[in-house]
């Protein structure tokens, strides 16, 4: 986690955030997209990926644990001190990944029961600690907030494109309603299978390098 | 006071506040949720007991419902050292079948099932699987309606009279004791046939031990 936490140190880009939300917003959701343009939160999304609900439900907690931790140490900013923040950063999302966690065993029992480990792995989610290294120990509180929220948005939706893509092929169903009948469709079942998430997420980022290309390939081009 | 003690100090006391803070915001969240997820778990071992008897529930009954019936009309009994939960149905005077639950090995964790079997012991009731964390989409699909309705009819023990079940190759052709396997999940097959061919041996060999 450590080194990829790197490659977030805030770019000139990022200086604009002072306060725009509408920034803030395209640049987590699309701009600087958690998982098309930095490749986190891969592990949980290869793993959850294979249903659409699933894809829902998890990109609903991540939302809900990146917005909220970001807030938190956000606001503790300037009291946290320097030498321990990593680990008080860890602290505060754990405790926000546990509540969430909690939350869905008391009252959505078979989501969580079909989720198993994954929503608390969301611990070990790069886009989570990322958002706080790069984002929310330098900016006040609801910038902050409104970055996590837009990290998450933006992680749910390509979520939710990889999930609905896996399961029509992989299982020929969307949401559990079967689109694809047994009587002709021949399940694909590498598309369940982890590979199956990189060659749809493959495919995902090329085309959306191709529309919005990121800062290396675009300078490459232009120094040519 | 030096700087760097001044600092030492700041560190602990930054910890303590923030730990208890976390704590008091996580026994909060537990102590609301505790009962709910104390009835979900219990909840969800009647509703598959029930589920593998085969006993008739509404499809929209709540888990007070659940638990109700399952009081009602389930006992728990034991044979030798095994415990089983007798079915009785409302209005019958015999046991109609028995249900046993099993944990084994899965392939990333354990699995918790119950096994449910007409009174003479031998014919497969039902089989639920609860409680795995198998791949979803693979070795999750034991989980599955699919999945689990092949066990009804089939027995535990094969037509020459050893205990034990087998979970086959996807479509190969199945005896009394066997189902299909899962497609891309042959690890989770060969732990489930495991699972079943022991709560198998241990049933026949209570049975034979208490001469029932």
């Amino acid at each position: 986690m450590a080194t990829k936490t790197e490659a977030l140190q805030p770019r000139s880009r990022l200086s604009l955030f002072g306060g725009k939300g509408k920034e803030i917003l395209l640049e987590g959701i699309y701009k600087a997209n958690p998982v098309t343009k930095q490749v986190l939160g891969i592990c949980i999304f290869l793993a959850v990926t294979n249903r659409v609900a699933n894809s829902l439900v998890m990109g609903a907690a991540l939302t809900f644990v990146t917005a909220m931790s970001n807030l938190f140490i956000s606001t503790l900013r300037n009291v946290i001190p320097r030498r321990i923040r990593m680990i008080a950063q860890v602290a505060i999302i754990a405790t926000f990944v546990i509540i969430i966690d909690q939350f869905f065993k008391g009252f959505y029992w078979q989501m969580s029961k079909q989720l198993g480990p994954y929503v608390a792995l969301i611990i070990t989610n790069c886009i989570v600690m990322g958002r706080a290294e790069a984002f929310a120990m330098q900016n006040p509180p609801l910038p902050s907030f409104l970055d996590g929220f837009a990290n998450g948005i933006g992680y749910a939706i390509i979520l939710l494109f990889i999930g609905t893509v896996r399961e029509l092929i992989g299982s020929g169903t969307f949401l559990g309603i079967t689109i694809l009948s047994d009587s002709w469709y021949t399940k694909n079942l590498i598309l369940l299978l982890a590979p199956g998430a990189f060659f749809v997420g493959g495919f995902l980022i090329w085309i959306l390098e191709t529309l919005n290309p990121s800062g290396d390939a675009r300078d490459n081009k232009e120094a040519k | 006071m030096s700087d760097n003690e001044h600092k030492n100090v700041r560190i602990i006391l930054f910890s303590i506040a923030l730990g208890l803070v976390c704590s008091a915001l996580l026994a909060g969240i537990n102590l609301v949720t505790a009962p709910y997820r104390t009835s979900n778990e219990k909840a969800e071992e009647v509703r598959n007991i029930l589920d593998a008897l085969n006993v008739p529930v509404a499809a929209d009954a709540s888990q007070a419902d659940l638990v109700a019936t399952f009081d009602k009309q389930v006992k728990q009994t034991k044979l030798g050292n095994l415990d089983l939960y007798a079915y009785t149905p409302a209005g019958s005077g015999s046991v109609a079948g028995y249900a046993i639950p099993f944990t084994g090995a899965g392939l990333w964790g354990p699995v918790s099932g119950v096994i449910a079997l007409q009174p003479d012991m031998e014919t497969i009731r039902g089989v639920r699987f609860f409680k795995q964390e198998e791949t979803p989409g693979l070795g999750g699909e034991i989980s599955a309606e699919w999945f689990q309705k092949q066990f009804d009819g089939k027995k535990i023990v094969s037509d020459s009279g050893t205990p034990g079940f087998k979970v086959l190759k996807p479509e190969a052709a199945a005896g009394p004791n066997s189902v299909d396997g899962i497609t891309g999940a042959t690890m989770t097959s060969n732990r489930v046939e495991t699972m079943l061919t022991n709560v198998a041996q241990d049933i026949f060999k209570e049975k034979s031990a208490n001469g029932n």
